[in-house]
């Protein structure tokens, strides 16, 4: 067998949909863009989780913002006509990444819980996961960020704080489901149960718009939600097969 | 062997010893303090290292008094959440309520309380203790009181047992007037409550059952009332259920959170949402919607209010009209609600009550899906309403001005920040002889204080709260100290205690400590109903541990309008301040999803929070519409001057594709003198611009009347902005779908989709 026949082989393996079926969990998330108001509370929420840091004004305006989840708007249509839409925006965890495939070193993959995953330091920063992101998801540290004393007390320990030089993006609080997953092996469970774990924006979402689960369970809240007619994903067309489902908005206009 | 004698050998054993303890001296200086691999080899009781603690307490961020569920790790709190079991919030929160976190650990804190040791404002101020700065400040009082001269208490928005602590103390004090001042407060709403069903309280409104909501100007997903429990509702009422999807209207000039939410967005022209309303309740009448007993008489009363005449007022077409009333009539379960601009005019309390009737006329009063009034408060009950409008703000400015205040104690609010500048706060402060501030940052209002009495934060202190308005039924929840306090402050109950103590009016106020007297008070509420199982402990226990706690009381008994009330109904054309020539904008300040009311400026989480609708970070800015700026030849990122007769600001420009031709619109929350680092001297404040015009029954600051002109400077600024290009340009990222998606939606192939590696 040739290298290349070999390199192809495991490119087709590692490029399976699915190729990670034989694990436990398929993590979800479905965002019903009919309910989203807009109203920021997973930003914040995403925030004080993640250790994500204060960037300040000079730094915002350079584009190098750092939420992991952020709200894009849409504008359609013009005065008195006009319309706001809004979509929440994070790390698709796609199980096609287009991401994982050019990281030189690895430090981006993809787990056996369907999660992308970056390995901090491994990460040498190419930046050339962010390139590849359709979704631009990915917030790069060009520097070492700072807290003001005493607000570096607020920092949850459970969540590295990232330094210079290091890629970084949603992990679906993977914290969370560790944590999660340790208690249900305390517990002499084999799986955790639905609802058990929610990432910050899920746990915060003020309208329920955001709905967390694994999709392998065919009973959870998430796979019933991916299957309404209104699911889709965002760039269906680049086909990185995205873990996060949206539901479209529902127009009532007339005609 | 080399020949040292004993004289040598001293001296060299002396330099070296003089070495080895320089070099001993030296490696103690540089060393680095000793670190444990353990963080506690003896681990604090209180806590497990590498397990959180959770503590339920209660949201202060916002007056709408959500449950929070505190996560704390090493005896630091981590994270704020909503508190699963509160029944406002149902375990969600607000960004706002989130960044609590960093009221707590802000770095421009007080750390103790300090006197002003220059003129007032220079914010020289110099450290105190306790006990000094209790004496002083009680000794004024004592003064004061004993001149009968007067003293004014003037609190944010207090409730609960804090509230009683301040009424007692004020009583016992004699000459002293209690007032609270919260920018917000919905006063016209509270008057226009009043006025229709003859009670006197902010009622529920039942989004989550209703199916069709009709919003005249409220921001509920925002910032009106209660906006995390009205956002659960608009979920509910849209998704959360199997048998309807609500349907949401929003009357409103400029396109807020709510209007981008809504199905119909409907810009009636500024100030006469009333007289749609009345409009719609004309139609309701003509649809034979209402059949009670006094039917005849609102056919006379709303006898004027046509179809044709409304269109020509609000600016709407008649089929509008008619559309929204056959939609409000058509539909079960349908609620009016009003707030916002609409809540903002000199005739909003009779816009408010024309709201208001649309939900009598179709019966919602009490049901599920309308408006349900609330018992009293479940604890806190002998305080009164103290919420001071503009006009009781004035009155306070004015009698300061003339020399009748003595003592002016300021708890946790910002009037010079939050009152326009005509109105002359800052300038009356300087004839109060003595000004004090509890507050826990030198905001605008603490600069000019001469003594601070620095308090906790809410996440350090005792309290309980009653939500407002209410759930339609009893709810009071309990807030404890969540972390140990960081510096030297103090509750502002344990404030209070410790001047009544210096006062001597140990039999008046005999608790020793906020605690004990929280306690007291709970213990009452305990023993009055004895069906609590268990000891006082236990309730106090379980009360704490779920921090809520209520009684399934509910306000009873039918409503009956005053025939006077049917006769009286109208809604005036509205009234703006400035000449329309020369002013030729109306001004609409709104309440920004970052800051609110300005009090989240010195968060940095807020500062970096993107404005939902425009993407703007740090800064302030104005609203206007594509049309009109171009016509004015101004781009987005112009730097423009905002002139109204009292004043004017400079801001960036920034094109807003949903605002009227004629309206511009400003977010409150910038333009802070003081507040600390993040907050000051960052952009500008609507509020200054203010006319100090009123509504003219409830006489609440009228804030969306003042015209203005805004004109180039020439120069240009971009606000800074998060995100990239607002339209899709067919990229097709928000997609949507028509009604009844079940046909017309396309499903995506979840899962399905094959990936062709063949090509490699």
């Amino acid at each position: 067998m040739s290298f290349m026949d070999r390199f192809v082989s495991s490119w087709r393996d590692y490029r399976k949909a699915g190729y990670y079926e034989e694990f436990d969990y398929a993590w979800t998330m479905t965002i019903d863009l009919d309910v989203c108001t807009g109203c920021s509370a997973c930003v914040t929420a995403c925030q004080a989780e993640n250790n994500i840091p204060i960037v300040g004004e000079k730094e915002l305006g350079k584009g190098r913002e750092m939420q992991w989840i952020r709200i894009e708007r849409y504008w359609e249509g013009e005065y008195p006509n006009a319309k706001l839409k809004y979509i929440p925006m994070l790390c698709q965890h796609c199980d096609a990444a287009p991401c994982e495939t050019v990281c030189p070193v690895t430090a981006t993959y993809h787990n056996q819980d369907g999660l992308n995953t970056q390995i901090y330091n491994r990460c040498i920063g190419t930046r050339s996961c962010a390139v590849y992101c359709p979704y631009e998801v990915r917030y790069f540290n060009y520097y070492d960020h700072h807290w003001d004393t005493p607000l570096d007390q607020q920092l949850n320990p459970d969540v590295t704080v990232r330094e210079k030089g290091v890629m970084e993006k949603c992990t679906f609080c993977i914290q969370r489901i560790r944590q999660a997953k340790d208690h249900a092996k305390d517990d002499g469970r084999r799986r955790v149960r639905d609802g058990e774990v929610q990432p910050a924006c899920v746990q915060t979402c003020p309208t329920n718009a955001l709905v967390f689960g694994d999709r392998k369970d065919p009973d959870s809240k998430v796979s019933k939600s991916m299957k309404n007619p209104r699911a889709y994903h965002v760039l269906e067309e680049t086909n990185t097969l995205p873990s996060v489902v949206y539901l479209k908005k529902v127009n009532t206009d007339a005609g | 062997m080399s020949n040292i004698d004993r004289r040598e050998f001293l001296r060299l054993v002396g330099v070296g010893g003089v070495g080895v303890g320089a070099g001993f001296m030296l490696a103690e200086s540089i060393k680095h303090p000793v670190e444990h691999l353990i963080p506690y080899p003896v681990p604090p009781e209180e806590f497990s290292p590498g397990v959180a603690t959770l503590y339920n307490s209660v949201c202060r961020m916002c007056p709408a008094g959500c449950g929070i569920t505190v996560r704390t790790r090493e005896g630091r709190a981590k994270k704020i959440e909503g508190n699963p079991l509160h029944p406002v919030n149902q375990g969600r929160l607000c960004a706002l309520g989130q960044a609590g976190l960093q009221v707590l650990y802000n770095p421009d804190r007080l750390t103790a309380p300090m006197i002003q040791s220059a003129e007032r404002g220079s914010e020289q101020f110099i450290q105190t203790t306790w006990d000094d700065g209790l004496s002083r400040v009680a000794q004024r009082l004592a003064q004061a009181s004993d001149n009968g001269k007067n003293i004014v208490m003037l609190s944010e928005g207090v409730r609960g047992h804090l509230a009683e602590l301040f009424e007692i103390f004020m009583a016992r004090l004699g000459s002293g007037q209690l007032l609270h001042y919260d920018f917000a407060y919905p006063h016209s709403l509270r008057a226009a409550n009043r006025k229709l069903f003859g009670i006197d309280q902010l009622p529920y409104y039942d989004i989550r059952h209703s199916s069709y909501l009709l919003s005249f100007g409220a921001d509920y997903l925002n910032n009106w009332l209660s906006p995390v429990h009205y956002s659960l509702g608009f979920g509910d009422s849209r998704h959360g259920n199997d048998e309807f999807r609500g349907h949401f209207v929003q009357i409103e000039q400029k396109m807020s959170i709510s209007g981008a939410a809504a199905d119909e967005w409907v810009p009636a022209r500024p100030g006469t949402e009333g007289i749609l309303a009345l409009g719609i309740a004309h139609q309701l009448l003509a649809l034979d919607v209402y059949d009670g007993e006094d039917a005849s008489d609102w056919r006379t009363a709303l006898d004027a209010w046509s179809a044709d005449t409304v269109a020509q007022k609000t600016g709407l077409p008649s089929s509008t009209i008619k559309h929204l009333a056959s939609g409000f009539a058509g539909t079960e379960r349908a609620l009016a609600i009003g707030g916002g601009a609409a809540g903002n005019h000199s005739n909003s309390v009779d816009t408010l009550v024309a709201v208001n009737l649309l939900n009598y006329l179709i019966g919602n009063i009490g049901k599920p899906g309308g408006v349900v009034f609330n018992p009293d408060p479940a604890i806190g009950g002998a305080t009164k309403n103290r919420q001071a409008n503009f006009r009781s703000m004035q009155d306070l400015i004015e009698s300061a001005g003339n020399g009748q205040i003595d003592v002016l104690v300021i708890n946790n609010t910002n009037p010079a920040y939050t009152l326009p500048q005509s109105a002359g706060f800052k300038e009356a402060l300087a004839s109060i002889p003595t000004v004090v501030s509890l507050s826990s940052f030198v905001d605008e209002t603490t600069a000019m204080a001469d003594i601070i009495l620095p308090s906790h934060t809410y996440l350090e202190s005792w309290g309980d709260d009653t939500p407002e308005p209410g759930l339609g039924f009893s709810v009071a929840s309990i807030s404890q100290p969540v972390v140990s306090p960081l510096y030297n402050t103090r509750a502002t109950g344990d404030i209070l205690l410790g001047l009544a103590s210096k006062l001597g009016f140990d039999e008046a106020i005999p608790w020793k400590s906020l605690e004990d007297y929280l306690k007291d008070r709970w213990r009452q509420i305990y023993e009055r109903s004895p069906r609590d199982p268990g000891d006082f402990a236990s309730f106090w226990r379980d009360v704490l541990r779920s921090g809520v706690w209520g009684e399934n009381r509910r306000m009873q008994g039918p409503i009956v309008i005053d025939k006077q009330v049917i006769d009286d109904m109208g809604v005036a054309e509205p009234e703006f301040a400035g000449a329309a020539d020369d002013y030729p904008f109306i001004l609409q300040p709104y309440l920004s999803t970052a800051m609110y009311d300005g009090r989240g400026a010195n968060l940095p989480w807020m500062q970096e929070l993107p404005d939902p609708a425009t993407g703007i970070v740090y800064g302030s800015w104005v609203e206007m519409n594509p049309v009109t700026a171009a016509k004015m030849g101004l781009v987005d990122g112009d730097l423009v001057r905002v002139t109204s007769e009292q004043g004017s600001i400079d801001a960036p420009l920034v094109i807003f594709p949903a605002i009227m031709p004629d309206v511009i619109a400003a977010p409150i929350g910038q333009g802070h003198d003081a507040l600390g680092r993040y907050a000051r001297n960052r952009g500008s404040n609507p509020i200054q611009l203010l006319a100090p015009k009123t509504d003219v029954s409830s006489g609440s600051l009228a804030t969306c009347v003042t015209r203005v002109s805004v004109v180039a400077t020439g120069r240009r600024r971009a606000p800074v902005k998060t995100g990239g290009e607002t339209r899709q340009l067919g990229r097709n990222i928000v997609q949507s779908t028509g009604v009844g998606s079940g046909s017309a939606g396309h499903s995506a192939k979840l899962d399905s989709i094959p990936i062709t590696v063949e090509s490699i």
